[in-house]
């Protein structure tokens, strides 16, 4: 009996170790491929070509970056912090991109408005 | 004295503690979503806000634990974005709703440029014939006298610059169903009533029709002598009755 304890214990030490890591790398590889695929969505957006949303593309790319490096010095845990943080940054890019798109189209809607009132000799709304 | 000296070191050195081992990220996270929440998120993203309150929590429990640790600061800067995503998700959709306005407010202005059309035609009509408007639709009357000869249904040369007028200012909503009615006195026959009826108000069609007028909009219809509007006794009620009336309709659309 103490025989089979002494086996179970540190049995269950190595399993509850492997699957930690395998959750941990799980973790990191689901944080990269989420960071990587807004960065991407939010540069075909053209977030590149706006100026606060280029600021936060800016930062999750950097951060993305930290994180590999992280990662591939066994840093795992602190690579899916910081991969977090790229996350946030690369999605809030994509809703400034989307934010600059309907800010234009209200505009040319509005004046589009304003046009017709205007052709049409009629007071606003 | 000393005692109130005492708590008052103690709580400065407290709040400058408190101070000290809260990380920036928290702070601004806080600030973060007291501005979503006192802005228009509240009520344009709420889902989003609530997110964003999670997120605030899941860093302010995390800082109860583990105040300066990587992991409150890292919970605590996703927080802060997740505040600003709301914010942001607040003004695409105000952004939104001024384009659907928009869309409202030109199709406003559309159905004011149709109306003044057709108003702008009522008057032009109304100085050419006696105009009026009835449960058919606006009826424009036409002296019979003014447009043909007697027994006769070929246009007087002076009843074509009349009905070119008229179709002018017809043409202005040409989108509407015309039907052209043809109606006699009571002197002579039925038959040939109806018939010379009929065949006036398919010479005014056509004349119509040459003008621009859509063929399949408008109809000719002879009535004959069913429809008095004044008193077939007196040479002036015969002379009444005998006329052309346009009916304007609705829109064929």
């Amino acid at each position: 009996m103490r025989f089979a304890q002494r086996k179970i214990i540190p049995m269950s030490v190595l399993v509850g170790s492997i699957f930690i890591g395998c959750s941990t790398d799980l973790a990191l590889k689901q944080n990269t491929e989420s960071s990587t695929s807004a960065i991407r969505a939010a540069e075909e957006l053209g977030a590149t070509k706006i100026p606060n949303a280029s600021y936060y593309l800016q930062l999750a790319k950097e951060e993305l970056e930290g994180a590999r490096e992280l990662a591939a010095n066994s840093k795992k845990v602190q690579a899916t912090s910081l991969l977090w943080r790229a996350n946030a940054d690369a999605e809030l890019a994509v809703l400034l991109s989307h934010e600059d798109v309907e800010k234009n189209e209200a505009k040319d809607a509005v004046n589009k408005v304003r046009q017709l009132q205007k052709d049409n000799q009629l007071s606003g709304h | 004295m000393k005692i109130t000296t005492g708590m008052i070191l103690f709580s400065c050195f407290g709040f400058l503690n408190g101070c000290a081992t809260t990380p920036n990220e928290l702070i601004s996270a806080r600030q973060a979503y007291s501005r979503a929440s006192h802005g228009p998120a509240a009520t344009l993203a709420p889902a989003e806000l609530h997110k964003a309150k999670e997120a605030l929590s899941k860093a302010e429990h995390s800082a109860a634990d583990e105040p300066s640790s990587p992991r409150t600061r890292d919970l605590s800067y996703v927080a802060e974005r997740s505040a600003q995503m709301a914010e942001v998700t607040a003004s695409i959709l105000s952004e939104r709703a001024k384009v659907s306005q928009a869309g409202r407010d030109t199709q406003a202005i559309q159905g004011e440029i149709i109306h003044r059309a057709k108003m702008g035609m009522n008057e032009a009509l109304a100085k050419l014939a006696a105009v009026k408007v009835e449960k058919r639709g606006l009826v424009i009357t036409l002296s019979g006298s003014v447009l043909f000869p007697s027994n006769n249904a070929s246009l007087l040369p002076s009843a074509k610059t009349r009905l070119d007028e008229i179709a002018d200012a017809l043409l202005e909503a040409k989108d509407r169903t015309l039907i052209v009615e043809g109606h006699a006195d009571s002197q002579g026959s039925h038959r040939l009533n109806q018939a010379l009826s009929q065949r006036r108000a398919e010479v005014v069609r056509s004349h119509l029709i040459s003008r621009g007028y859509p063929a399949q909009n408008i109809e000719a219809h002879g009535i004959g002598k069913d429809r008095p509007i004044a008193n077939n006794a007196s040479a002036e009620g015969r002379a009444n009755n005998r006329r052309v009336e346009i009916v304007v309709g609705p829109e064929t659309r």
